[in-house]
């Protein structure tokens, strides 16, 4: 740690691993249901589950990329944090709109939109916390009259975020309209600033962890945000398909979420590359394996899997069944939960001391009990999903009696998610185990020189 | 290329792509209203949008196919079913399936009847939204598919293969096998008569299993609790489809108040050939 102030980040890593663990229950609790009958149906129905397993999983990657951000952004612009007060009120803010909102949908209390459900209080709530955290970290980098490219696009990306939520905020009185407008947030979030954001991390782990150099890594990442924008602006398409609206949207989604998956082969080779051109320059492997398995697996989840349903005539099968949840998995984990673990891997050895700089074993079992549960899972969803569209959609069986045959993927997914939650769990414990502390300058100095050393095996 | 060059094109591409988009986005709000029939949207149906947000459906169901994957799509569930059925469904849906049998069931909401009566004429609004035809087939909440005619008869199998017409909506000649055009009728109509019942035995939907409803329907025309017009079996079976109410079958899950939860609209919308051809299809389930 450079800078006192980025012991901040600590509070907030902290909170999203809690609610990243508690995400977790809820999603074992909805598999459940699946499986049925459910002995809590007037308690907590799936619906309540359900929602809290999401809203928990929005709260904590976005907990995580607030605090990523204010570790990432004394480093980058060389200075301290404007303001560490402002940053604790804002987590502080922060993490009480999360409870309370998930204590409210406990008892119903949410708009009913998917994804969107925070009510307007909390979604007003959420806002200030936006600016609040903007306006700190933007007076940072105005202070230090040092601004990189790599902060720049997280920045921007985070800007962006803010400004494409607050179409959430408006009530429409056509449901279509409303469905138009949902997915200005979710869609043009994570297909499109929230890779900003992605890239952003990405760039700064690849420069500190390998020997690239800055300029040439920077000049890439505005080429793969440049691939992300043109193609995932237009993308947003692939969910207007079947929703009410004008036809035209259908050969836009095809040909533009088409490309997509070109800024996710970018951002796989841009870390490859990286890696394999310029060598290891920093002992911690642990932090480029999260780094790199960011990429790939976004590849497979977001790239593969969203490329495998998003033509029209593919969809128009698919839209709406477990294989969309395949693809929700697979693409979140991948370019979203890996990207913030990765961050926290590189800023825990230096916040907490005391551990191993490459990462213990333990984070080690975490990080490949997790793929593998989530690999499993991915698969789970995709067979049951596939079986679905097969009996209900093609074969025309009804919907209750397809659920009740592909019963034996929903035991496979509770079995690798099992195994995905002790992986996580793993994380939890070892993040946990060793106590904060805060002391400035305790970073070893790279003692590698990149020109001897081989990159890290990936497997 | 240099790191310039590479920032313009950032830029470009996206204010290209950004642009492009919001010259759509206009154009699709001036066609809204005729693809969502906007002149609809009454009172009532803002009303039940709301109650559908109130109590959380998206996160069982898909409207739209969008939401989640526990519960049936809903999109066109209100053709399908009509309003009798999803008021008195909605009342309570634990009449109407079984949890053990289905291993899922809908919690009972507590919704008022005004409430699930805006409800309905929601959904009914969403049904008629014009959206590219999706699904392209009807999603079924029950019903075993293609063994929806497992227990064809071995002349009922010939009658309709020696005819055996494409399945679709284009018109047909006249002369075909009757029982072949009625059972056509039965599956492509709207809403699907196979979205309600069955002809497997005993395998009831929302409707009545039609396994054996031809020797049903003469007891019952003969029996003097009938206080329906018919005389012959036929004739039980174009008025069942025609006026559903003039007979009802017994159940809490089948009728309320007199009225049965069969849709009333078939008389209207079938011509008297399509119910004659029907019953003679339904006439051969012995
Ligand atoms: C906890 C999950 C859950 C919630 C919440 C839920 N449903 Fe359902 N719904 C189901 C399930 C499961 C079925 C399948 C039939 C059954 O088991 O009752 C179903 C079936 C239906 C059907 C079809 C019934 C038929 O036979 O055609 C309708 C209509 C329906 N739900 C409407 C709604 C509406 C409207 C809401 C919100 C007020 C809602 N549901 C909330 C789980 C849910
Ligand atoms: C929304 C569900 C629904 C649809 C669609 C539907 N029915 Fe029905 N049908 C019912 C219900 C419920 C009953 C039992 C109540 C009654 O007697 O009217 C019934 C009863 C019947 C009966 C009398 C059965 C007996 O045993 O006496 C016949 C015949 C019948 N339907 C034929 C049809 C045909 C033909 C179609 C398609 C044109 C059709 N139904 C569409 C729900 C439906
Ligand atoms: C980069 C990260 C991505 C994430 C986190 C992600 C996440 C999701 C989620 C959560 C949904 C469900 C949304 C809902 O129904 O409310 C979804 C739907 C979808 N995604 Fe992605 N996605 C990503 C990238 C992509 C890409 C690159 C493509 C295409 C190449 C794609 C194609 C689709 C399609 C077609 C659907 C609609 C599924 C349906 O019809 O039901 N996604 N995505
Ligand atoms: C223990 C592990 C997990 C289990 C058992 C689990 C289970 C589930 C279930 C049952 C659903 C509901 C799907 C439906 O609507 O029917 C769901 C939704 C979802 N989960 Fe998970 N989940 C787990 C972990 C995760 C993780 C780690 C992430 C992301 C990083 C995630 C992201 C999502 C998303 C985005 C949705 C919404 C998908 C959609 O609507 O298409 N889940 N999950
Ligand atoms: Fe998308």
């Amino acid at each position: 740690m450079r800078y006192r102030s980025q012991s901040v980040a600590y509070g907030y890593f902290a909170v999203a691993m809690v609610l990243f663990g508690l995400q977790l229950v809820f999603g074992l609790l909805s598999a459940a249901k699946y499986l049925g009958p459910d002995s809590l149906l007037y308690i907590l129905p799936f619906d309540v589950t359900k929602v809290v397993h999401t809203n928990l999983l929005i709260v904590w990657v976005l907990t995580g990329f607030m605090g990523a951000t204010y570790w990432m952004v004394p480093d980058e612009s060389r200075t301290e944090l404007h303001s560490v007060k402002i940053a604790y009120i804002q987590l502080i803010l922060w993490t009480l709109m999360g409870v309370s909102a998930v204590v409210g949908y406990l008892f119903r209390y949410g708009t009913g939109n998917k994804l969107l459900e925070q009510p307007l209080p909390h979604k007003i709530v959420i806002v200030i916390c936006m600016l609040l955290f903007l306006y700190n970290v933007g007076m940072t980098i105005w202070k230090s009259r040092r601004f990189t490219t790599t902060e720049g696009v997280l920045v921007l990306g985070l800007g962006l975020a803010a400004l494409l939520y607050l179409p959430a905020l408006l009530e429409y009185e056509n449901y279509t309209v409303s469905i138009f407008y949902r997915w200005w947030t979710i869609h043009l979030w994570v297909e499109g600033v929230w890779e900003m954001i992605q890239g952003g991390f990405l760039a700064y782990l690849l420069i500190r962890l390998s020997g690239a150099d800055r300029e040439v890594m920077e000049k890439w990442l505005y080429v793969i945000v440049g691939l992300v924008l043109i193609a995932g602006i237009l993308g947003t398409a692939h969910h207007y398909y079947w929703v009410g609206v004008p036809a035209y949207w259908l050969p836009i989604g095809g040909i533009f979420s088409a490309l997509e998956p070109l800024a996710l082969i970018g951002m796989a080779i841009y870390a490859y590359s990286a890696m394999r051109r310029s060598g290891l320059a920093h002992p911690n492997t642990l932090a480029l394996h999260w780094t790199i398995g960011s990429t790939v697996f976004t590849l497979f989840g977001a790239g593969l899997l969203g490329l495998a349903h998003t033509f029209p005539d593919v969809n128009k099968w698919t839209h709406g069944t477990l294989i969309t949840a395949m693809h929700g998995h697979a693409a979140f984990y991948g370019a979203y939960a890996m990207i913030v673990l990765a961050m926290i891997t590189f800023a825990l050895p230096t916040m907490t001391p005391g551990r191993s700089e490459r990462g213990s074993s333990i984070g080690y079992w975490a990080f490949w009990m997790q793929l593998g549960g989530m690999f499993g899972m991915t698969l789970s969803f995709a067979t049951a999903g596939i079986a679905q569209v097969y009996l209900e959609r093609i074969l025309g069986m009804g919907y209750l009696d397809v659920q009740l045959k592909i019963q034996v993927h929903f035991l496979m997914l509770l079995a690798t998610a099992s195994l995905f939650s002790v992986g996580v769990g793993l994380f939890i414990f070892d993040f946990f185990r060793y106590a904060p502390r805060f002391d400035v300058g305790n970073e070893k100095q790279p003692t590698l020189r990149p020109d001897t050393v081989r990159p890290a095996p990936i497997s | 290329m240099n790191k310039r060059q590479a920032r313009l094109f950032a830029i470009g591409s996206t204010v290209v792509a950004a642009v492009a988009f919001l010259a759509l986005t206009i154009d699709s709000h001036r066609q809204f209203p005729a693809l969502t029939n906007a002149q609809n949207i009454t009172p009532a149906v803002t009303h039940g949008k709301n109650v559908w947000h109130k109590n959380n459906c998206i996160n069982c169901h898909t409207l739209f196919g969008e939401g989640a994957y526990y519960a049936p799509d809903l999109t066109k569930i209100a053709q399908q079913r009509g309003a009798p059925y999803l008021q008195a469904y909605l009342r309570d849906p634990s009449k109407f399936y079984d949890e053990q049998r289905h291993r899922r069931l809908m919690p009972k909401q507590d919704m008022t009847d005004a409430e699930i009566a805006d409800l309905v004429a929601f959904l009914d609004w969403v049904s008629k939204v014009d959206n590219q035809g999706w699904p392209p087939r009807p999603i079924l909440v029950t019903g075993a598919g293609v063994a929806i005619t497992g227990t064809r008869s071995a002349d009922q199998a010939a009658a309709v293969s020696r005819s055996a017409p494409p399945p679709g909506p284009e018109s047909l000649p006249s002369d075909k096998d009757p029982m072949a055009l009625g059972e056509i009728v039965f599956r492509t109509v709207s809403p699907a008569c196979t979205a309600c019942h069955s002809l497997v035995p005993g395998a009831n939907m929302a409707g009545p299993s039609l396994a054996g409803v031809a020797t049903r329907a003469q007891q019952i025309v003969s029996s003097p609790e009938y206080k329906g017009k018919a005389k012959d079996v036929e004739g039980y079976l174009s008025e069942s489809i025609t006026s559903p109410s003039a007979h009802l079958v017994p159940g809490a899950m089948y009728s309320a108040n007199g009225v049965s939860f069969m849709p009333a609209t078939f008389g209207k919308d079938l011509t008297p050939d399509q119910v004659a051809h029907l019953s003679a299809y339904l006439a051969s389930f012995k």
